[in-house]
């Protein structure tokens, strides 16, 4: 049961925040993000957040850009610490469907917006990433850099498609290894899968995923990609067990993979992120099939 | 051994045994004819990899560690003379399943070479304390799988605390704890039979004192066998045999229970005929359920977590064996034994008020600041941050009290000290609900999710109640049916959370006891249910008072046996439901307050079930508080802090009054 003062502060938060949205586009703003994508998207906006859930893990999974350090951290995604929020009384909370069970606790700590990017019928996430941008950038008065950052992502991933079209790379299937017996391997839809197609390389997993972009896999599923010129690319963190395990698996060793050459190691990227970690990715996977061509 | 040998042989087992071997044999024929290493000729020299060292490993894998379940979960039955022992009942495979995950966050280089040393320790851990805690009560059997029952739980509830703070987007931990069975090559296997060969050997050489046990403790002794070292070797050597199994493949379920069981309903009695009938039982079940599982996985291209099938399928096997065993193991009657109070009379009123009056405004004024120190809340922040707290404080407070009086009559209805809530099955019931709601709505809101715990946990307890009628509501099958049906939801909401799906996570949470949906509404609804059902269970504090003397005794005082078990369990069931809603299926609160309540001293029903409200209600808030406040801005589910903290206090408290 809300409180009448709740409501109406809410109320009134809704009235004020596109004036208020105005006032505070000279950079003042202060906006809670929940969404790791979101935040690194405000920071491309030339805006820094006030707060991130889950601030404590971003360099695990982030990495990049980096979040500077005045930014607080308002506890677990899914437990959001709402006396933060009432501490901090920010301008504007982000939120993304995922996170639609946490509407009513946001109640009356701030104006909620919420961007589509991962959900059931949000079709391809890459054009969903920069639909949303484009809608961030208008909410929070920063139409200008929203198109110069999307210019300049569109001009990255040429660049790498470019840089890559030189190659004539084979196809790469990416992974996340869980234990030594299981993967999340990336197929379609999702973001690893629409930056793929962007910067020209096959995927070289051909099943769908699910709506996330992923599939989780027993390892000896792998032998379902028939290329035999394809890659696997596994994702940093690896856990420790995997390596051992598999120079002793026979099967590991008949996989085209285990050729010397046919498997690399790339630093994280986030999967559920937005058009800053699709950059990410496109780049990890440029310099890598650079590198190793 | 040829002592053994020159009795007739008794075919029932056999029979049933072969039975179930052709139908694992049909069941591989059936996978591998689908094989492509078979289908598409000899063309493809990937597929015949894939069989060789994958499929058929797998297989093999499936053998050995349904074999090895079999033969542990026989020893436990023989040696503890307990019906219902297993490495899953007595809590030895989530013993090992926590070693292996504090391991894997903690310490991962240890994974590498002391894998099966982890899972051994924490297995051979979990058994000490279930076995303690057993030896108090004679090795009652369903002391025992209750104390085992529990140390479960707080196995699970600490492994996925740790999971839950450590990793964000992996859940290979739950993967792993549901039990995969697929391989990469024949090490695991291999390694597997030696272990199990070598265990078999010397289960082999205790034979004959086992089966001498056959004949009683007493007759036993009288004829040259040591006892106690007997029954400290034999379960040595099943513990050894479920940690390999878990260590190797995680924890399967119920393997281990159904196979002795199985044995010994079709004709099995001696000693070395259990053994080896629950053995090969064992190893033909496990290996039906998964080449049957990929068959079905293949068609839907999906992941499932064996162990987790097997739990799901084998738990309501439990509860319709249930009427059969009627076990010829003795039940001890309730230990009585009176109890020095701490204080005396009015002071202990005064004190518990005290102190929950401290716990109180602790949870609604200390806090931390934005940066992280420590603050008292007072003016406009008061203003602020009460409306958020006071829920959390009144819900925990009411939800605590209700679980509290919920498990002091359940022990004076079952006249066990172990019997909790949490044992009934109905939070299991609450969690399955909240499953479904999390993934068949589209985008469940706390009401829904609320409504559907409500409904889960009342099927739950109708169908308890609907299989324990017959037997006119006796306490130790409705805990035992709890038992069955709250592994059989767990085993779902494993197999879900293995899916990968992001929504797990969320479920989880809701699992490990967070107060975080809490609202004044919510509180509302709880605090009003809480003063209403234990103003309702205070008044059946004639029957709560006499019922712990047993049935012929209280019968001949006036108490309606079937009647007042009925209407206490549906009272409990209530309490049960409504304060699972805001502080989660798992807590230990309905277990720690009535303790601490005789502790102080309180032994009639009245200042025992009031006692027990205020201090499990206290300690519920105090949970809370400390869950919000210690990683701040990160929070700590009460249910898990609770469940933490109280175990190993229940465990010395048990101690002290042995």
């Amino acid at each position: 049961m809300p409180s009448r003062r709740r409501v109406l502060r809410s109320l009134a938060g809704l009235a004020l925040s596109l004036p208020a949205v105005r006032a505070y586009a000279a950079g003042s703003m202060r906006i809670a993000s929940l969404d790791y994508g979101l935040a690194s998207t405000l920071l491309s906006l030339g805006l820094k957040p006030v707060a991130v859930s889950e601030r404590a893990d971003w360099g695990k999974w982030v990495v990049e850009p980096a979040l500077p350090a005045e930014v607080r951290d308002l506890g677990s995604t899914f437990e959001v610490n709402v006396e933060m929020l009432a501490m901090l009384k920010p301008d504007l909370i982000l939120i993304t469907p995922y996170l639609d069970g946490l509407r009513q606790q946001l109640d009356g700590f701030g104006p909620v917006l919420r961007l589509s990017i991962f959900a059931e019928d949000s079709g391809p996430i890459l054009p969903a990433a920069v639909a949303a941008t484009r809608r961030l950038g208008a909410v929070v008065g920063r139409e200008r850099q929203a198109e110069d950052f999307l210019r300049r992502s569109d001009a990255f991933f040429a660049a790498c498609r470019e840089r890559i079209a030189r190659l004539s790379p084979p196809p790469l299937a990416f992974v996340n290894f869980m234990d030594a017996r299981h993967a999340r391997i990336y197929g379609a839809p999702g973001l690893f899968d629409n930056v793929l197609e962007r910067i020209g390389v096959r995927n070289a997993w051909p099943e769908p995923s699910n709506f996330w972009g992923f599939q989780t896999i027993a390892l000896e599923d792998l032998a379902r990609v028939r290329d035999p010129e394809a890659r696997l690319v596994a994702f940093e963190p690896i856990p420790g067990d995997v390596r051992p395990t598999l120079a002793n698996s026979p099967l590991w060793r008949a996989l085209p993979f285990a050729r010397p050459g046919h498997f690399s190691v790339l630093p994280a990227a986030l999967m559920f992120g937005m058009v800053n970690e699709a950059m990410r990715f496109a780049g990890l996977v440029t310099d890598m099939l650079e590198r190793e061509p | 051994m040829t002592a053994v040998a020159r009795r007739p042989f008794r075919a029932g087992p056999a029979v049933l045994a072969l039975v179930l071997a052709a139908l694992a044999a049909a069941a591989v024929l059936a996978l591998l004819a689908a094989d492509p290493a078979f289908d598409g000729g000899a063309g493809d020299p990937m597929a015949t990899l894939v069989l060789v060292h994958s499929t058929l490993p797998r297989l093999a894998t499936a053998l050995i560690a349904g074999a090895a379940l079999g033969l542990s979960g026989g020893l436990f039955q023989q040696v503890l003379r307990n019906p219902m022992a297993s490495p899953t009942t007595l809590g030895v495979s989530a013993g090992a399943n926590l070693g292996l995950v504090v391991a894997t966050l903690l310490m991962p280089g240890l994974l590498g070479f002391g894998r099966d040393l982890v899972a051994l320790a924490g297995s051979a851990a979990a058994a000490c304390v279930v076995l303690f805690l057993g030896a108090r009560r004679g090795f009652s059997p369903f002391s025992m799988v209750l104390s085992g029952l529990v140390i479960s739980l707080w196995c699970g509830a600490l492994a996925a605390i740790l999971t839950l703070l450590n990793d964000r987007y992996l859940v290979s931990l739950f993967i792993w704890g549901a039990g995969s069975l697929s391989q990469q090559s024949w090490d695991v296997p291999l390694t597997l039979l030696f272990r199990f060969v070598a265990v078999a050997v010397c289960s082999v050489l205790i034979l004959r004192p086992l089966s001498v046990m056959e004949l009683g403790e007493e007759s036993a002794a009288a004829l040259g066998v040591k006892v106690a070292r007997l029954r400290v070797m034999a379960v040595a050597a099943a513990v050894v045999l479920a940690a390999f199994v878990t260590s190797a493949v995680g924890v399967i379920g119920f393997v281990g229970l159904v196979a002795p069981i199985v044995a010994r309903l079709a004709g099995a009695r001696r000693t070395s005929e259990i053994l080896v009938w629950a053995s090969v039982i064992g190893g033909a079940v496990l290996l039906f359920v998964d080449a049957g599982l990929q068959i079905v996985a293949g068609r839907f291209s999906e992941f499932l977590p064996t162990g987790a099938i097997t739990a799901v399928f084998g738990s309501p096997l439990l509860l319709l064996l249930l009427p059969r065993l009627k076990t010829r193991h003795r039940m001890l009657p309730p230990a009585q034994t009176p109890r020095r109070p701490l204080v005396k009379g009015r002071k202990t009123a005064l004190l518990v008020a005290a102190g929950l009056a401290v716990a109180v405004l602790v949870g609604l004024l200390l806090g931390r600041s934005v940066d992280g120190g420590w603050a008292l809340a007072y003016g406009t922040t008061a203003g602020e941050l009460l409306p958020i707290r006071a829920p959390k404080v009144v819900a925990t407070l009411a939800s605590g009290a209700l679980l509290a009086v919920a498990g002091a009559m359940l022990q004076r209805l079952t006249g066990n000290e172990m019997a909790s809530p949490e044992v009934l099955g109905i939070s299991a019931g609450a969690t399955f609900g909240v499953a479904a709601a999390i993934f068949l709505l589209p985008a469940p809101q706390l009401a829904g999710q609320l409504g559907a715990a409500s409904i889960g946990a009342f099927a739950v307890l109708g169908v308890i109640l609907a299989t324990s009628l017959r037997s006119g509501l006796a306490p130790e099958r409705i805990l035992i049916a709890g038992i069955a049906l709250g592994a059989m939801v767990d085993a779902v909401v494993g197999v879900l959370s293995s899916l990968g799906d992001p929504r797990a996570l969320l479920l989880m949470r809701w699992m490990s006891g967070s107060t975080y949906a809490v609202n004044a509404g919510t509180a509302g609804i709880v605090a009003a249910a809480a003063a209403l059902l234990i103003i309702l269970a205070l008044l059946f504090r004639r029957w709560l008072d006499l019922l712990p003397l047993g049935p012929v005794h209280s019968r001949a005082l006036g108490v309606p046996t079937t009647l007042s078990r009925l209407v206490l369990f549906v009272l409990a069931g209530l309490m049960t439901a409504a304060a699972t809603l805001s502080v989660g299926p798992l807590s230990f609160i309905g277990l720690m307050g009535p303790h601490l309540a005789r502790e102080i001293g309180l032994a009639r029903a009245l200042p025992h079930m009031a006692g027990a409200a205020a201090l499990g209600g206290g300690l519920m808030v105090l949970a809370d508080w400390i869950g919000r406040t210690a990683f701040f801005p990160y929070q700590v589910p009460a249910g898990l802090v609770s469940a933490l903290v109280g175990a190993p206090f229940l465990i010395l408290v048990l101690r002290r009054r042995a």
